[in-house]
């Protein structure tokens, strides 16, 4: 469970999140919303990476600081950028991050192809289109099995196939307990298949909520304080 | 739903550092962005000063053995400022400090991985500079390589390791190129003036003066000391 109490980031005069109060059970929640919501600064305060202006966030109960390392072993993170080293190939990068991790080898191997990488997984990432470069940060932040994955706009600059792609390795990393925020404008594509969705609108939650069946995000869900 | 996968056998603390150390050795044997530099400015000083310089075979080189230590380890602290500046450039670059910042790995190890990454770039410095400095002025080191090589390692010790903890504070600002040597300088005038001492009684062909060689030795022990235990425990509240 995420829990985040008054939350609230301020970048100079920028109000970037705005007093928000959430429970995030375990799950894929999609965190969607317009440019400038905070689904990105939501996501850094998340991780650990941001520190909020006021207010807190808990994850199993435990505030979340990147300084800790019992919490950086539980956590994958993606942002904006790749988070890739340019002049090593796709495997030298998992590689490297599967070691610092302490996940096997035989893991690299498995998400290179569960993103569908094969193909330049020997090409430095620097030379790889923006969208393979996605592909290649999402297969990075799964790389230690997270219990909490943290994915920034991961379908951005992806065909759909690679987009399915993405999706694929992720309904395959999610296990019960363990929890995903994904950043997305593409609310279709994440909505078919996510456990809940929130929607940020000027720093604040504009909706939350659990998806049923054929239930879709409400307004003001109850989780919003 | 998630794979069982195998059992982790997670690397160590040296493992990781290791892991890190290739990493940055591997990025710049590829691109050669920090080394390069660094030894193009040795030799256009070394050269300049040869054509600058008075003939060094010349009677009282005494003297002119202090002013030639002084003008290698100078060469050698503006070099190494040059790597340093670049610490943190390629995570910079392709925004993988976040990444580095979520690494399951003691941060301390991020420190030393860094520091060691930086002492191989002094090292490659150092082992072109000085052979070039016995060259271009006929130093009578005799059989006294063992002993600068020595003196190198205790001078380079303390000044990467402080480069490398100020160069991660120098990277969060956007005056870095120029902050760094503001903030090392000073910082690194005991070390650099033991490094001139020692060296200027081997290139004279001296030896060491046992007394003051070593109270000299002392400093450099004593800052290398201060300057790894503090560079290994403030690094992360550099790197945020």
């Amino acid at each position: 469970m995420i829990v985040a109490e008054g939350l609230t980031v301020v970048f100079g005069r920028t109000v970037a999140l705005a007093s928000i109060d959430l429970a995030i059970p375990p799950g894929v929640v999609g965190v969607f919303g317009p440019n400038g919501s905070g689904k990105s600064t939501l996501l850094r305060v998340v991780a650990g990476l941001l520190s909020p202006r006021r207010g807190r966030v808990t994850w199993r109960g435990s505030p979340v600081t990147a300084r800790a390392e019992s919490f950086r072993r539980a956590v994958g993170y993606a942002g904006h950028a790749a988070g890739l080293y340019g002049r090593l190939s796709v495997r030298e990068n998992l590689e490297l991050f599967a070691t610092l991790c302490g996940a096997p080898r035989a893991r690299v191997e498995g998400l290179i192809e569960a993103v569908r990488l094969e193909a330049v997984a020997s090409t430095a990432v620097a030379d790889l289109s923006a969208g393979v470069r996605r592909r290649a940060a999402v297969a990075r932040a799964l790389v230690g099995e997270p219990e909490l994955l943290l994915l920034d706009e991961p379908y951005a600059n992806l065909d759909d196939d690679a987009s399915e792609a993405v999706s694929d390795a992720v309904r395959h990393w999610r296990a019960p307990g363990r929890t995903a925020l994904i950043a997305t404008h593409g609310a279709k594509r994440l909505k078919a298949w996510a456990d809940a969705g929130l929607v940020l609108q000027g720093g604040r939650v504009a909706a939350w909520g659990r998806y049923g069946a054929e239930e879709r995000p409400s307004r003001r869900g109850a989780a919003d304080g | 739903m998630a794979e069982a996968g195998p059992a982790r056998a997670e690397a160590g603390f040296w493992a990781k550092t290791a892991a890190l150390v290739g990493k940055d050795l591997r990025l710049e044997a590829r691109g050669l962005e920090t080394l390069a530099p660094m030894v193009v400015f040795c030799v256009a000083v070394a050269l300049l000063l040869a054509f600058s310089l008075p003939d060094p075979v010349r009677p009282g080189r005494g003297a002119l053995a202090e002013v030639i230590a002084g003008f290698l380890w100078v060469t050698v602290l503006f070099a190494g400022l040059i790597g340093f500046a670049r610490t943190l450039e390629s995570e910079r670059r392709d925004g993988a400090l976040d990444s580095l910042l979520l690494a399951p790995l003691d941060r301390s190890g991020l420190f030393v991985a860094k520091a060691a990454a930086n002492l191989v770039g002094v090292a490659a410095v150092e082992a072109v500079l000085v052979p070039l400095f016995w060259l271009l002025f006929d130093l009578r080191l005799g059989a006294s390589w063992a002993a600068l090589a020595g003196v190198a390692l205790l001078v380079d010790v303390g000044f990467v390791a402080l480069g490398t903890l100020l160069s991660a504070l120098a990277a969060q600002t956007r005056s870095r190129e120029l902050l760094l040597p503001v903030l090392a300088l000073p910082a690194l005038v005991p070390v650099f003036v033991a490094a001139v001492e020692l060296s200027a009684d081997l290139f004279a062909g001296r030896g060491f003066d046992a007394l003051a060689a070593s109270g000299w030795f002392g400093v450099l022990l004593a800052f290398d000391v201060v300057a790894c235990a503090v560079g290994a425990l403030t690094f992360e509240y550099a790197l945020e």
